[in-house]
């Protein structure tokens, strides 16, 4: 476990001052701009932050588990093991995607409206925010499996793993039995209806789904190094 | 603690229905020994070390006994990362188990031994290649992995990282880790080799045989036969640096010295005392009875290696 924080340390650290953090929050930050307004209700925008972060999850996670050269990667691998340092870069995307998500979730509860869609009830701030983070991090998972099954090991050519990134980004924001999807659906239900439901359930799956990408590219890892 | 890597007729293909790089390996690294692979270009050395190095799992085959925590130098280490040497040592070293300031301390020093610690500030990008490939052994080295596998890791380092990188292997295999090595320079370690493995063109991989096993670790002492070197020195001089393990060196304060080594390493022995400073003037080299050699009051030559070695304080949490 020390061995998994601090790799996925080490990959935080080529992230940020690789700079090739900054497109893909570029990303995050037209597509919040596009989306969100000023006085919009809330619940609806967080839905929206939602749904945006997922694209930029995928894109994260690319970034980081192709991140070293591979002299580079052999060496971490040698250090602890190859799954375990895929492992890592996978983390560091998913945490650095969690820390976008956390930031919108700050911002549209600050500029968004207490009411619900039909200008209606007040929402609670409180349960807005614990609502929002839940379709937040059930999107950075959603979106965290899919930049794992879309990349290095499994998809190894660059132009393969981009466009089953970008096929899989549509599916997981679209296909019925996405977490992402219902995750997101249930913020704009209750902002339609004005009350809050917490979206528990596609939380839990999200997790699961990712707990299994993430299984099957660390154990491949050590075949395609 | 005794331990081994077995590799169980392994073999490895990077694509399946590809050709096999290697195939029907069988092989035993044991702790405290060290291991020179060759073979011609191509014919799969770095594809047996990354098995070795736990990098790469077998297409066929087992590989058992691995150490947890191994050290690994590539054959080009380009490392194109943004971050300072010092930063990516300390990295490595934390992901080793290293708690944050031990890893730092421990990272610096070895890049303090090696000659880079003027660039521990550099970002590796901006590295030469001699210079980043300090980096490359430096990171192997942190954390003081019990397997240490080294890909021409010799390739690109100037003299006296060199001699370093020499010593380090000699302390590890000493201290019961196993060094398993690629080079192309045959007189690399050869007194210290404790056992030669060839990679074929055809993949396989087979044992040279008459390589003397001269060591703890190894299997027990063969009667093999000892060269006795006599020679003067400075009056006051301490036992010379860098005499290849197995050397049992006698000072007396006069400065004569008697040194027994094996007689696979009595070249390495010579040529030490010959480039030594200050010099020392050797009288004999005479073939003696193996019998004989417990007679002499033992010195430990590694005395003054420790001084300055980075194995210190590990500070491991």
């Amino acid at each position: 476990m020390r061995e998994t924080l601090a790799l996925t340390r080490y990959q935080l650290a080529v992230l940020l001052r690789s700079q090739r953090w900054l497109a893909p929050l570029l990303l995050y930050a037209a597509l919040l701009a596009v989306g969100v307004r000023a006085g919009d209700p809330v619940l609806d925008s967080l839905g929206f932050a939602a749904a945006a972060l997922l694209p930029t999850a995928v894109w994260l996670v690319r970034v980081c588990v192709t991140a070293e050269p591979a002299a580079a990667r052999h060496c971490a691998a040698a250090a602890t093991g190859p799954g375990r340092a895929h492992l890592g870069g996978v983390a560091a995307g998913a945490v650095a995607a969690a820390v976008l998500g956390a930031a919108a979730v700050g911002l549209v509860t600050a500029v968004g409206s207490r009411g619900s869609t039909d200008g209606g009830d007040a929402v609670p701030a409180a349960s807005a925010v614990v609502a929002g983070v839940c379709g937040i991090l059930t999107c950075v998972l959603v979106g965290t499996a899919v930049g794992v099954l879309c990349n290095r090991p499994l998809v190894r050519s660059r132009g393969y793993a981009v466009a089953a990134s970008v096929l899989g980004t549509v599916a997981a924001l679209v296909a019925g039995a996405s977490p992402a999807r219902a995750a997101v659906g249930a913020l704009s239900r209750a902002s339609a209806r004005g009350s809050v439901d917490v979206p528990w359930v596609p939380l839990l799956c999200a997790l699961g789904v990712a707990g299994l990408a993430a299984c099957a590219a660390c154990a491949v890892a050590a075949r395609r190094p | 603690m005794s331990w081994a890597v077995t590799l169980d007729d392994v073999g490895r293909r990077y694509r399946a229905g590809g050709t096999w790089v290697l195939r029907g390996v069988d092989l035993e690294v044991r702790a405290g020994t060290l291991l020179r692979v060759e073979g011609g270009n191509g014919t799969g050395k770095s594809t047996l070390l990354r098995l070795l190095a736990g990098i790469e799992a077998p297409s066929a085959g087992r590989v058992r006994g691995l150490p947890g925590v191994r050290g690994y130098v590539p054959e080009r280490f380009p490392a194109a990362l943004p971050l300072t040497a010092a930063a990516y040592v300390t990295h490595l070293g934390r992901v080793r188990g290293l708690r944050g300031r031990a890893a730092a301390r421990e990272g610096t020093r070895w890049l303090e031994r090696l000659g880079a610690d003027r660039y521990a500030g550099t970002r590796m990008r901006e590295l030469s290649k001699g210079s980043s490939q300090k980096v490359a052994v430096a990171q192997a080295l942190v954390g003081r992995p019990p397997l240490l596998v080294l890909d021409e890791a010799w390739t690109g380092l100037d003299q006296p990282a060199r001699a370093v990188l020499d010593e380090v292997v000699r302390e590890r295999v000493a201290e019961g880790g196993a060094v398993v090595f690629v080079d192309h320079d045959p007189a690399r370690l050869a007194a210290d080799a404790d056992a030669v493995v060839r990679v074929a063109a055809d993949g396989r991989v087979e044992r040279d045989q008459g390589v003397p096993r001269a060591r703890a670790g190894a299997p027990p002492r063969s009667p093999a036969p000892h060269f006795r070197i006599e020679a003067w020195g400075t009056p006051g001089a301490g036992a010379p640096a860098g005499l290849p393990s197995g050397a049992r060196c006698r000072v007396a304060p006069g400065g004569a010295l008697s040194l027994t080594v094996p007689a696979a390493a009595s070249d390495a022995a010579l040529r030490t005392l010959l480039a030594a400073h200050p010099g020392w003037h050797v009288r004999s080299v005479r073939q003696e009875d193996a019998a004989r050699e417990e007679e002499h009051a033992v010195c430990e030559t590694d005395s003054v290696r420790e001084e300055n070695s980075g194995w210190g304080e590990a500070g491991r949490g």
